[in-house]
């Protein structure tokens, strides 16, 4: 296996690399990069635990290669907070209780930031369908759902179903 | 795993290093499939040819005949595309049904049909569609109907050294109704057991043209055009609409796997294929 | 006041910040990569084993086979929390495909995989058997030549008349249900780092008991207890599969070998199903019943098919016996309860254990017997159930049981006397289904807790509580800190951790809330007597005047006189009080023969009710509303008893439509999350509402997996309200379904 030396923009800081050229991005996140963040459950994209975000889009961190990202812009759950401050969206997921393992928790919480990133104020329907592809095993959809109902822009009644 | 890793940074580049390793190589698209396959260790290729970054391969263009999708255009951009959900609402909400958002935004639409998986959404839509593939090396460039580039089982017609260089849909006639049924058998993420798309053009209450196509039942997504002819120039009955579904179940061979059995993908042919055209009838909006 | 405060877990943070230290994260220096090679032959002698290949590969720093344990004073290979029955690798035979055979230690996984391609095993294969009640038949090949007909454990219960019983009844009803294999599925996979240095084993897992651990290891490795460590951060799921004892066995077996450097061992996804699965049970359920709805007998025979080691399935057998029989007034109940080995991976403890199986055989037969008598199912039910001061089949007199209250909980939750929308010549059917469940909880076991004040006013509790998502560790720092009057920000816990918390039984068995509560109650107790001991010549008080609250030490009669406990210990010189505390319980005994005696301390109590919508073309069934409701006594945290109740019917919901482990000849064919599904955000129902019943004085009990087991028969029940058809196999799945229904429309029913 070949060696390939990359640059990664990583949470606005760019990191060169040397890396095995078939090493998935998720490796290059935890063993490189120590972001740990993004973990590895199911390794074929549809659990959602390695969930990063490229470029504002949540891609599955265990189905790219990271070859394949080079100069792109990578979010990771690492990335979110600001200057210690909690962002929004993470604030909810605590304040709603929206997690138990929380092994899920930081591909849920990007999931939900790229989805107030395409609707500014989403339904139920519309949260409940865009985060279907992130499993919770320990159960905690419903708490989830309040959560993400609180970061609409206006607690908006008629949208909740 | 070990493979020599290419990244052509354009289409001459790219079908060079194909026409060198031809069946030793694999393409990297998006990558949902292939790196899943490299992970899993199901492939071993002597050459990865990544090409993600040649240009001028991710477009959606509409023309007054039809709209050309480039193969790189992810799933996610055709989904959400205006144009096409104007268009081919049928293609846009089959790419919609893929997997998940994540696969969505990676998962590209030549990928996709290269694959030829038969439990997928996309081939059954644009089967229906009449949809026809460029299929590009570095000699030759040919056009192919879906119809003949899906042959079997994950299997297509695509040489070892070409690649798809554009999706072309024809236009629908005027006033077109279309509609594309993903059954799931088990959760809402599976893949599914069966799919049905239908295009139907009509005057007034008269059908002029039907096209139906029933995917993920079968190795390959299907079309019967006999059993089509049959709304041809006909106002749609129950009657008709049961036959119609009766003689798709009954024609089409089903499979089993662990989303239902041969028996029971016969009975959702019959029951989605009779909805869908239900729906096309009475609810279509 | 902590009890009964929603407080967000403790490390809250972390968790939504993707800091959680799970086990997987453990970077240590000089770590190696652990693989397993494994048996691809349901049950063969291994004839062959050549790892000289992958032994020599640069990069492999040592292969482990069962040659390596032959010698005078090597560990042993087999081990076992109850019948040391399990190698820690195949030893000449193996037993299932995927049993492990060769350990590999190596530099990266790159090269772990390299070795694996290299090892060579040939093997003669033996004849094989997969159905645990064709296992017991004289003809079947036998896996232990110790067990003959594969009967692993047989538990018996006998009480009453069982004869008589159903002579005396009006109608006799029978039928056979079924579970299939299943996986605990926890999203955070199964790991084990092993070090073992200075002849001490030090193993950072996953494990919910890391106690059992450390005991079978150090009788595995010969060593004293104290020697061998376990650290155990939080786990990504647990539900029973990271119970008893899994892969530490062999990360401790790479790490003797390697000798210093540390091992890691990370299942892959489809080495989880390898790993641990639910039992598969064939349940055969007996009833005789009078006209007025009244019992006269009930016999149940249950089939487990445990798979080709005992593991944990001797006791969960025994316990199994219990929970098939329903929380039902019977005079006369048999039961006889097999586990079975079959050449299939281990089956162990799943949420609900044998209860989730049994439920649903029993809550579905009572619906059948319902409909033979023609009442209404929750009536049935109503004028069964059992009451306080009512004997059970085990011959124990109950208290503090609230079957009746928990169902009507649900139904009223559900609607259960409104119009259900039956519309004539509609595709789509609604029905109603409800259940009720009880389970015995760990009779025999024991807890203990250290908790240590420092003069700067922080409480720390030690205590080998396993956080696996649950809250266990919030719920004690609640506890503490209530009985202690501090503010839970004074709080923290820490452990487990073998070499600094004392013992613990384990978590699971939703018995952490009561055992360990207790425990620590008992040692908050401990230490607002120290205090006031250490207070009382500061106030110049007797102690029998002074009473400890709210982080003072207080003359009762005049408050204002006070100190506070940092004070107490400063005035003391004292830089830290420390207290132990402990809570046993020890009942659980039951007669081998007949299965009589005192089975539990405390009843776990649940109940859950639905309706759901039958498309009857499809038969694709979706639940519309669910409400459960489990008995808490005291809710310690409503915020994640919530959490527990409506995450249990989600995870029942998997069980009862959509998870089957999918074997052909021995070879799991489905072992990843496409081919198997677990309930995703769009499987849940739109309505799904839980409540958590609380009686004034009682203690705190625990609710880890009340609301699952009535999920499966309580839409078994609304499918046949639906539709007519009685599904006895789980999953429900909408082939089934159809079947059954185009079934019933042939025979003109």
């Amino acid at each position: 296996m070949d060696n390939k030396t990359v640059t990664l923009h990583v949470n606005g800081q760019s990191h060169a690399l040397e890396i095995p050229s078939g090493q998935i991005l998720l490796e290059t996140l935890r063993e490189d990069l120590d972001l740990g963040g993004a973990r590895g459950s199911c390794g074929i994209g549809m659990c959602g635990t390695c969930t990063v975000l490229l470029d504002g889009k949540a891609i599955s961190s265990c189905l790219m290669l990271t070859i394949q990202v080079e100069g792109k812009h990578i979010t990771t759950i690492e990335g979110l907070s600001q200057n210690g401050e909690l962002h929004p969206v993470q604030q909810a997921y605590i304040d709603h209780g929206a997690f138990q393992c929380a092994y899920c928790t930081p591909g849920l919480i990007l999931s939900t930031v790229a989805l107030l990133n395409e609707h500014e104020n989403p339904d139920d329907a519309t949260i409940r369908e865009y985060l279907s592809g992130n499993l919770c095993r320990c159960g905690s959809y419903v708490n989830i759902l309040n959560a993400v109902r609180a970061c609409r822009p206006v607690d908006d009644q008629s949208h909740s179903v | 795993m070990n493979y020599k890793l290419l990244q052509p940074d354009s289409l001459p580049e790219a079908l060079g290093a194909l026409a060198q390793y031809s069946d030793e190589a694999k393409v990297l698209a998006g990558g949902t499939a292939v790196v899943l396959f490299l992970q899993q260790r199901l492939i071993e290729p002597t050459a990865l040819v990544s090409i993600g970054q040649v240009p001028d391969l991710a477009y959606i263009r509409s023309e007054t005949n039809g709209m050309h999708i480039g193969p790189l255009t992810t799933l996610r951009d055709i989904e959400r595309s205006s144009v096409v959900q104007g268009r081919f609402p049928l293609l846009a909400h089959a790419c919609g049904e893929v997997g998940n958002v994540r696969i969505r935004n990676q998962a590209t639409l030549g990928g996709n049909l290269a694959e030829a998986d038969y439990a997928s959404d996309p081939p059954t839509a644009l089967l229906a569609l009449g949809a026809q593939v460029t299929a590009t090396s570095a000699n030759a460039t040919r056009i192919i109907p879906l119809g003949d580039f899906l042959l079997g089982f994950y299997t297509t017609c695509l040489e070892p050294d070409e690649l798809i260089t554009d999706i072309y849909v024809p236009a629908c006639a005027s006033g077109s109704r279309m509609i594309y049924l993903k059954y799931k058998s088990r959760s809402s993420e599976d893949r599914p057991c069966t799919g049905v798309a239908a295009i139907a053009a009509f005057d007034a209450e008269t059908c002029t043209d039907l096209r139906v196509a029933v995917g993920a039942a079968c190795e390959i997504p299907t079309r019967l055009p006999t059993v089509e002819s049959l709304a041809h120039d006909e106002v749609w009955t129950d009657d008709l609409l049961r036959e119609i579904a009766t003689s798709y179940a009954a024609s089409i061979e089903t499979l089993d796997d662990i989303r239902g059995s041969a028996w029971y993908r016969t009975q959702m042919i019959r029951v989605h294929v009779q909805r869908a055209l239900e729906e096309i009838r009475n609810g279509y909006r | 006041m902590a009890i009964g405060e929603p407080v967000p877990m403790l490390d809250s943070v972390a968790r939504v910040s993707g800091t959680v230290p799970y086990a997987a994260n453990l970077k240590l220096p000089d770590m190696l990569v652990g693989k397993v090679f494994r048996s691809s032959a349901p049950h063969a002698l291994i004839t062959r084993l050549d790892v000289s290949a992958a032994e020599q590969l640069p990069g492999v720093a040592a292969i482990v086979t069962a040659a390596d344990f032959t010698g005078e004073d090597t560990p042993n290979l087999h081990f076992g929390s109850t019948i040391q029955d399990q190698p820690i690798i195949a030893d000449d035979r193996v037993r299932f495909i995927g049993e492990p055979v060769a350990l590999i230690a190596a530099e990266s996984d790159g090269i772990a995989d390299q070795a694996m391609d290299l090892i060579e095993m040939e093997y003669k294969e033996l004849s094989a058997i997969f159905d645990a009640e064709a296992a017991m038949l004289p003809n079947a090949p036998t896996l232990h030549e110790t067990f003959p007909q594969n009967i692993m454990r047989h538990a018996k219960l006998r009480h009453g008349d069982i004869e008589a019983g159903f002579a005396v009844a009006d109608e006799i009803i029978e039928e056979i249900f079924t579970s299939p294999v299943a996986q605990q599925a926890s999203l955070e996979p199964q790991v084990a780092i092993a070090q073992w240095k200075d002849n001490k084993l030090t193993i950072w897992t996953g494990s919910q008991s890391p106690y059992t651990v450390r005991s079978v290891l150090a009788s595995i490795f010969g060593l004293e207890p104290e020697t061998v460590r376990i650290i155990v951060p939080p786990l990504g799921g647990g539900f029973g599969g990271k119970g008893n004892i899994r892969t530490q066995p062999m990360a401790a077996a790479l790490a003797w070998k390697v000798r210093g450097r540390p091992v890691k061992l990370v299942m892959t996804r489809a080495e989880e199903f390898l790993t641990v699965t639910k039992h598969a049970a064939k349940i055969k359920i007996k009833s005789g019943v009078k006209l007025d709805g009244t019992f006269t007998a009930r016999k149940v025979t249950v089939y487990w098919n445990s798979g080709a080691y005992a593991s944990s399935s001797a006791h969960l057998v025994q316990a199994g016996m219990l929970r098939t029989i329903g929380p039902y007034r019977i005079p006369a109940v048999h039961v006889d309860s097999y586990g079975i080995y079959t050449n299939l991976p281990i089956a162990a403890a799943y949420r609900g254990a044998m209860s989730s199986q049994g439920v649903f055989a029993h809550e579905s037969h009572m619906d059948t017997i319902a409909h033979r008598l023609g009442v209404d199912p929750l009536e049935l039910r109503k004028k069964n159930l059992l009451r306080t001061d009512n004997t059970f089949a085990t011959g124990e007199p109950l208290s503090d049981v609230y079957f009746l209250d928990c169902l009507q909980a649900v139904v009223d939750g559900v609607g259960w006397h409104e119009p259900l929308p039956r519309r004539n010549g509609s595709v789509k059917k609604h029905g109603r289904g409800t259940a009720v469940m009880m389970k015995n909880t760990i009779a025999n076991s024991s807890s203990e807790c250290r908790i240590k004040l420092d003069s700067d006013g922080h409480v720390v509790v030690y205590i080998s509580t396993v956080e696996m998502g649950q809250g266990g560790h919030t719920a004690m720092a609640q506890i503490a800190a209530e009985a202690l009057g501090m503010p839970i920000e004074a709080l923290s816990v820490s452990g487990p951790d073998t070499a600094k918390t004392p013992p613990d039984a384990q978590t699971a068995a939703s018995r952490n809330t009561y055992m360990m509560g207790n425990a620590v109650l008992d040692a908050a107790a401990s230490l607002r007597k120290q205090l006031a001991v250490a207070a009382a010549p500061i106030l110049e008080c007797p102690l029998e005047d002074l009473s400890v609250a709210d982080g003072y030490v207080l003359v009762t009669s005049q408050p204002r006189e006070r100190i506070s406990y940092s004070e107490v210990l400063r005035t003391n010189n004292v830089t830290a009080l420390t207290a132990m505390g402990k809570y046993t319980t020890n009942v659980g005994d039951l007669d081998p023969e007949t299965g009589q005696g005192i089975s539990t301390t405390h009843w776990h109590q649940g109940a859950g009710a639905c309706e759901v919508e039958v498309d009857t073309k499809t038969g694709k069934v979706t639940v519309l509303r669910y409400h459960s409701a489990a008995f808490a006594g005291r809710v310690v945290n409503p915020m994640l008893a919530g959490l527990q109740n409506d995450g249990n019917v989600i995870y029942g919901l998997g069980a009862a439509l959509l998870e089957e482990v999918a074997i052909d000849t021995g070879q799991i064919t489905n072992p990843n999350f496409s081919d198997y599904m677990l309930p995703s955000f769009l499987d849940i129902p739109v309505e799904l509402k839980n409540v958590s019943l609380e009686v004034e004085g009682s203690s705190f009990y625990g609710i880890g997996e009340m609301t699952l087991p009535p999920v499966a028969p309580a839409i078994a029940n609304a499918i046949y309200d639906a539709v007519g058809v009685r599904i006895r196999d789980l999953p429900l799945t909408a082939e089934r379904v159809l079947r059954a229904i185009q079934e019933r429309t042939d025979h003109g029913q």
